[in-house]
């Protein structure tokens, strides 16, 4: 037997490029596009239906998310519980999400019943009638439910934080009072769901076991020329009123650990910059091995858990770390996390740590893109900029050219101590933690 | 259907390999047969917090995480009451680096002092950011030892309280290591792009020279009928009133596991369930309703948990439940309603086997409680279930005098 020695690593490769199974673009008979990723061992099918018809389209809080919410609170033929029941029967999933600028209608289904589940889908998308009885329930347990997250600190930090870099009103911060509540009416519901729910305002997204049947079934349903008429879209535009105040504390006087968070308003994924950025972050919060991590939890038990997140909209971006610590150590632990960036604009990162990233990002990816849905996903996240998943490709291809350099010219450009925000949520003894960057 | 080949080192280390082409990737799961209900009273948490101390280096590597990140690998792991579940995923070519790692943390841990003092650190933060820091996240603390007097689960994963975490020494972790960490109490599933004889070689090259070990005997207190009704009453700083109901049921690998599953889907599984559709859209008692079974190993628990609407009283809530409780502990549910649950979990069980690592989480369980194989026999079992054993079932469990009831009040 040979030799074993268990003090050395065994060889390995690195992810050099990664082969993803790539999209097709088709239309609809009316135009509509259509991307497919054909693939996957289990005969089911995922569609995705995306409106421009988030946070960003509507002139009031809620009622972009009460609209896609409502969708399947009953239509011209089905009530509400008509509806639960023959999705639930056909062991179907229908989802909704409303984000920054899209709302989405998602039907995970068995190959096998996908022309009667689609044929439901249809139905919500094009003839709801956002009955008012569901509308007040909806209402009632959507104000619960925000009475009950307003109690967490995280939460009440990620609201003064997004309102610090975006302003109040801003779509990207969106925070609102509890009085929203009472004053959202379903009649702007129903004008929300009459402007944007279009076919003009629309794309799709089909993945899984897609053949030619499932498209003549998703061109029949939507490809007539007209579900619901046509609107005018009103582009709408905000004013980005970034606080001159950098730091702030929200008292929650109850709470055992406070919440951080740092960062500033940055750009988005079309930037120049932008994959060297993603790679600072990856350095200092981006994965378990991250040095954040290891300095903060690892090394000196502050948390049980400290990330970094480079977020892009589809207009503007920003950079943020999180995380929860005692009460006792929370000034510690701004001051280590301001530390752990000071780093980053003065010393160059070690050819082993920055190999590490690259080759720990690339499996990521790998991982993260294996799969039709995954891909799915990630297509989505993509169209908005004008890109498809190609995208990723080319981003792993640029990440292994960053050098440790670039991050340094990247770290002194963009996390100057000066430029940062600060927020900290927790009991009063927490306060002290601000005066760290003052 | 889900193929996988099965073989047993001479250390007693159960091998599973399930080919999976889709993905580029494999994962090693390796599940070891210790869980909370396996701690001395005195020092709850401990499997956890050892969970916390297999990344903290072992005997010949000083770190576990790094070398895994330099090949493209990620991991985690988890504790519930009955094991201790890691797991990662690497690009298939670098699979040999996951048996290194995970052999040599079998084979020894380091036991450095500055891991254990760190992680105790750490798994006390988890330990407030989880159950103190966030509005009803005490209720499990409050829930489990109401409704068990005897049995271990009646203390969460996480432990008692945070003192007995703090005591913890590195003479007990050693002394844990070598009576629950060994070969032959463990089951290692590879899964994803693999073949067997890779898998044969390297299980025998890396694992092969491991020790087999003497275990600790597991000797579990039997839980006494319960035959009284028992409440709680919490006051605490939350937005709304909330009550959680449970009742005792059997284990995860008795018969009527299946029946009783699908009891909970009746009632709660998607938006047309009863308590959803009654307690919620009809009724505007609950904001949010669900109920659900634990699953445990050993006899475990069904629960429901729900918040209530402002302005609705405790009593009203509660004997709304229990009226949809008698309903279906008295009468039959119908053939299609019965028929709608079971293919919303055939449904389930396809998505599922998307997931090349859910697949080798779910062998590794299945070969513990007896044969991997169950995992393809599993809709089979659902499909026998008859509105009779609903009924029957339903009727045993939802009587008053086997419920624990928490109700957990809005001071505001």
């Amino acid at each position: 037997m040979e030799n074993l020695y268990r003090n050395t690593a065994p060889k390995f490769k690195t992810v050099d490029s990664i082969e993803i199974l790539p999209s097709q673009k088709h239309s609809l008979s009316n135009h509509i596009p259509v991307h497919i990723i054909n693939g996957g061992s289990q005969d089911v099918v995922k569609i995705e239906f995306v409106f421009n018809a988030g946070i960003w389209q509507q002139k009031k809080p809620l009622i972009a998310t009460l609209t896609n919410s409502m969708l399947n609170e009953g239509t011209t033929s089905l009530t509400a519980s008509e509806i639960a029941e023959k999705f639930d029967f056909l062991g179907a999933h229908i989802g909704f999400s409303t984000s920054k600028h899209e709302a989405s209608v998602t039907l995970y289904s068995l190959k096998k019943h996908f022309s009667e589940t689609l044929e439901l889908t249809a139905d919500l998308i094009k003839n709801s009638i956002f009955p008012e009885k569901e509308f007040k329930t909806i209402l009632t347990n959507r104000k619960q439910q925000y009475q009950v997250d307003h109690q967490k600190t995280n939460v009440l930090a990620k609201e003064k934080f997004t309102e610090l870099i975006y302003g109040k009103n801003h779509p990207y911060s969106n925070s609102y009072n509890i009085s929203e509540f009472d004053n959202c009416s379903l009649q702007e519901v129903k004008e929300f769901y009459q402007t944007n729910y279009t076919a003009s305002n629309c794309h799709i997204i089909i993945a899984g076991k897609v053949d030619e049947d499932v498209l003549t079934q998703v061109d029949n349903l939507f490809g007539e020329n007209k579900w619901l008429k046509q609107s005018e879209l009103i582009d709408h535009t905000y004013q980005n009123i970034g606080s001159k105040e950098k730091t702030a504390f929200v008292c929650k006087e109850d709470a055992v650990q406070s919440t951080i968070r740092i960062g500033r308003k940055l750009f988005t994924k079309t930037h120049p910059d932008y994959t060297g950025i993603q790679l600072l972050n990856l350095i200092l919060g981006g994965y378990f091995g991250s040095r954040l991590m290891q300095n903060i939890r690892e090394d000196k038990g502050y948390t049980y858990g400290i990330n970094s997140i480079m977020l892009s909209h589809l207009k503007e971006g920003h950079f943020v770390i999180v995380t929860e610590v005692g009460a006792e150590v929370c000034k510690a632990a701004v001051q280590e996390i301001f530390l752990e960036i000071k780093r980053l604009r003065e010393e160059l990162v070690s050819e082993d740590e920055l190999s590490l990233v690259k080759n720990y990002f690339s499996g990521e990816m790998l991982r993260n893109l294996d799969s039709p849905f995954a891909l799915s996903d990630g297509l989505r996240g993509n169209l908005p900029f004008g890109l498809d998943n190609t995208y990723f490709a080319k981003f792993i291809k640029d990440l292994k050219a960053v050098s440790a350099e670039r991050l340094m010219q990247l770290a002194n450009e963009y996390l100057k101590a000066e430029d940062l925000y600060l927020v900290v949520c927790g009991p009063k003894e927490c306060e002290d933690a601000l005066v760290t960057i003052n | 259907m889900i193929e996988f080949d099965k073989f047993t080192l001479k250390n007693g280390l159960r091998v599973i390999v399930h080919r999976d082409e889709t993905t580029p990737m494999a994962a090693v799961n390796i599940l070891y047969n210790i869980g909370a209900k396996d701690e001395n009273p005195e020092r709850t948490g401990f499997a956890h917090l050892f969970e916390h101390l297999m990344f903290g280096g072992s005997i010949n590597i000083p770190n576990y995480d790094e070398p895994l990140q330099m090949v493209g690998g990620d991991n985690n792991a988890w504790t519930n009451n009955d094991i201790t579940n890691y797991y990662l995923t690497v690009p298939k070519a670098n699979l040999e680096t996951a048996f290194w790692l995970e052999s040599d943390r079998m084979l020894s841990l380091a036991f450095s002092e500055k891991s254990l003092e760190v992680q105790r650190s750490v798994v006390i933060e988890e330990f407030k950011q989880r159950y103190f820091n966030q509005p009803y996240g005490d209720v499990w603390l409050h829930l489990r030892p109401l409704a068990y007097k005897e049995h271990p689960y009646q203390w969460p994963t996480i432990g008692k309280s945070i003192d007995h975490i703090e005591k913890a020494t590195l003479e007990e972790v050693k002394d844990f290591f070598f009576h629950h960490y060994a070969p032959n109490n463990a089951i290692m599933v590879v899964a994803g792009n693999v073949d067997t004889q890779q898998v044969k070689e390297l299980a025998e090259k890396w694992f092969g020279p491991i020790e087999k070990r003497e275990l600790a005997t597991r000797n579990l207190p039997e839980e006494p009928i319960q035959n009284e009704f028992r409440s709680k009453r919490i006051d605490s700083n939350v937005p709304l009133d909330a009550i959680y109901m449970a009742f005792h049921m059997g284990r995860r690998m008795d018969e009527d596991f299946y029946i009783i599953d699908l009891v909970s889907d009746v009632l709660s599984n998607g938006q047309s369930s009863r308590i959803f559709q009654s307690l919620v859209k009809e009724k505007n008692l609950f904001s949010s309703i669900d109920a659900y079974i634990t699953g445990e190993f050993e006899p475990g628990l069904f629960l429901i948990t729900g918040k209530l609407v402002k302005g609705v009283s405790m009593e009203t809530a509660e004997a709304a439940i229990w009226e949809e409780l008698n309903k279906i502990a008295t009468i039959k549910v119908d053939e299609y309603e019965l028929q709608k649950v079971k293919n919303k979990v055939e449904s389930t069980l396809v998505f599922s086997e998307i997931s090349y690592l859910n697949k080798a989480m779910n062998l590794a369980t299945h070969e513990l409680l007896g044969d991997a194989n169950d995992i393809n026999k599993e809709v089979e079992k659902y499909q026998k279930v008859s509105v009779d054993d609903l009924l029957n079932s339903s009727a045993k469990i939802f009587r008053k005098e086997n419920c624990s009831t928490l109700y957990y009040y809005s001071k505001k």
